[in-house]
């Protein structure tokens, strides 16, 4: 047996709309501060030439394409086409220092591909005071995420062994018959989960500040559980000077030096989480 | 959207999804039971029967999902639900979501 579901008959009608409507579109990967139309070369999405689009003393970084957005149902060809596009904002990020990123997809249209021009252009002086002030914020800084994992097997056991209330129950399960202890033992479990949950929570505003010192801005992240046995108990994207990221570092290191605590340091990244709306 | 689905995935699905369901009863069940005999209602020997009933459903469980592989499937029936729950809550605790859902 097999079945296929399609979502609203969308993936029937979308490939029509494909070969009718040749709307012009560019396709935004950020805004750099630059001067001067230039060419990346064929760097862009599925080969796509990416050049910078001047006004002002600022630039859009696009590429020619129609008014349709990337869509597909292959995951490996998003993956590759977001990778694709972090790379374009790299590779402008390295050669202009001063970068806004777009998120993937995002594309401005128009009738002609003057008119298309045209269109963004008028964003990007109605943006104009926007887009500046976002670029002070950036300028001379880098994003890095860092992530703070402890062993869980190790925290529960240090707290079984710190708190009175836990050890005299762990004590108390081995004298009682198969029921009881087993009732025991899930009430032990509560304890420790709720002891757990108050020492990680602790640890993230320890953690919270001691970094926030070192960073220009901080963003706290979701929480995501991948590794087995280390629970991720503080997830965030700092915007950091480039003068202050060794102390950083080293702060993260001091942290990565506690026993049963991990550190993950990444970057530095373009400032894909400080260009939002905020 | 497209789900292919062949008929042993889809017993594995139905099978995964029912024991995540007497799991999620279970800890209720354990919720309940635990309240009880906190709160002093059940008699040593009560909290003994209940406390082996609740052990024994642990194993056959258990057991279940060893003989027909299901150990994966339920985990991730189960993420999901959590995932779900996380994603209401997160709505019902932040009432900006709405505006940036609303957004977009």
């Amino acid at each position: 047996m097999s079945l296929r579901i399609q979502e609203n008959g969308k993936a029937e009608r979308e490939p029509a709309v494909k070969t009718d409507v040749k709307e012009e579109g560019r396709y935004l990967y950020c805004i750099v501060e630059a001067r001067e139309r230039v060419s990346l070369g064929k760097i862009g999405i599925e080969g796509e030439e990416v050049y910078t689009l001047p006004h002002k003393d600022i630039c859009a970084v696009v590429h020619n394409c129609l008014a349709q957005p990337y869509r597909s149902d292959d995951h490996e060809l998003i993956e590759a086409w977001v990778i694709n596009h972090q790379k374009v904002v790299d590779t402008a990020w390295e050669r202009w220092g001063v970068v806004l990123p777009l998120s993937f997809d995002t594309i401005v249209k128009g009738e002609t591909a003057d008119s298309t021009e045209q269109n963004l252009k008028t964003w990007l002086e109605h943006e104009y005071q926007n887009l500046k002030m976002k670029m002070e914020k950036v300028r001379e800084r880098a994003e890095y995420g860092v992530q703070v994992f402890w062993d869980l097997r190790l925290a529960a056991q240090d707290l079984t062994e710190t708190s009175p209330e836990i050890k005299k129950l762990d004590e108390e399960i081995k004298t009682k018959p198969r029921g009881l202890a087993y009732m025991y033992r899930q009430k032990l479990e509560n304890l420790v989960k709720k002891g757990l949950e108050t020492k990680a929570d602790e640890c993230f505003k320890d953690f919270y500040f001691r970094i926030r010192e070192h960073a220009h801005d901080v963003r706290v992240e979701k929480i995501k559980n991948t590794e087995p046995g280390w629970q991720m108990i503080l997830n965030l994207s700092c915007l950091v000077h480039k003068d202050k990221c060794r102390e950083l570092g080293e702060e993260l290191e001091s942290i990565n030096q506690i026993k049963g605590f991990s550190v993950r340091f990444t970057g530095p990244w373009p400032p894909y989480s400080f260009v939002g709306s905020a | 959207m497209v789900v292919d689905i062949d008929e042993k995935s889809l017993k594995q699905g139905v099978l995964g999804l029912v024991i995540a369901i007497v799991e999620v009863i279970t800890d209720a069940l354990k919720l309940q039971a635990m309240r009880r005999m906190e709160g002093g209602s059940l008699t040593e020997e009560e909290i003994e029967r209940l406390g082996q009933a609740l052990m024994d459903l642990d194993v056959a469980i258990e057991e279940i999902k060893q003989e027909q592989a299901l150990i994966e499937t339920v985990k991730s029936v189960r993420d999901g639900l959590d995932g779900i729950v996380d994603d209401v809550l997160d709505k019902m605790l932040n009432p900006q979501r709405w505006g940036e859902e609303a957004k977009q």
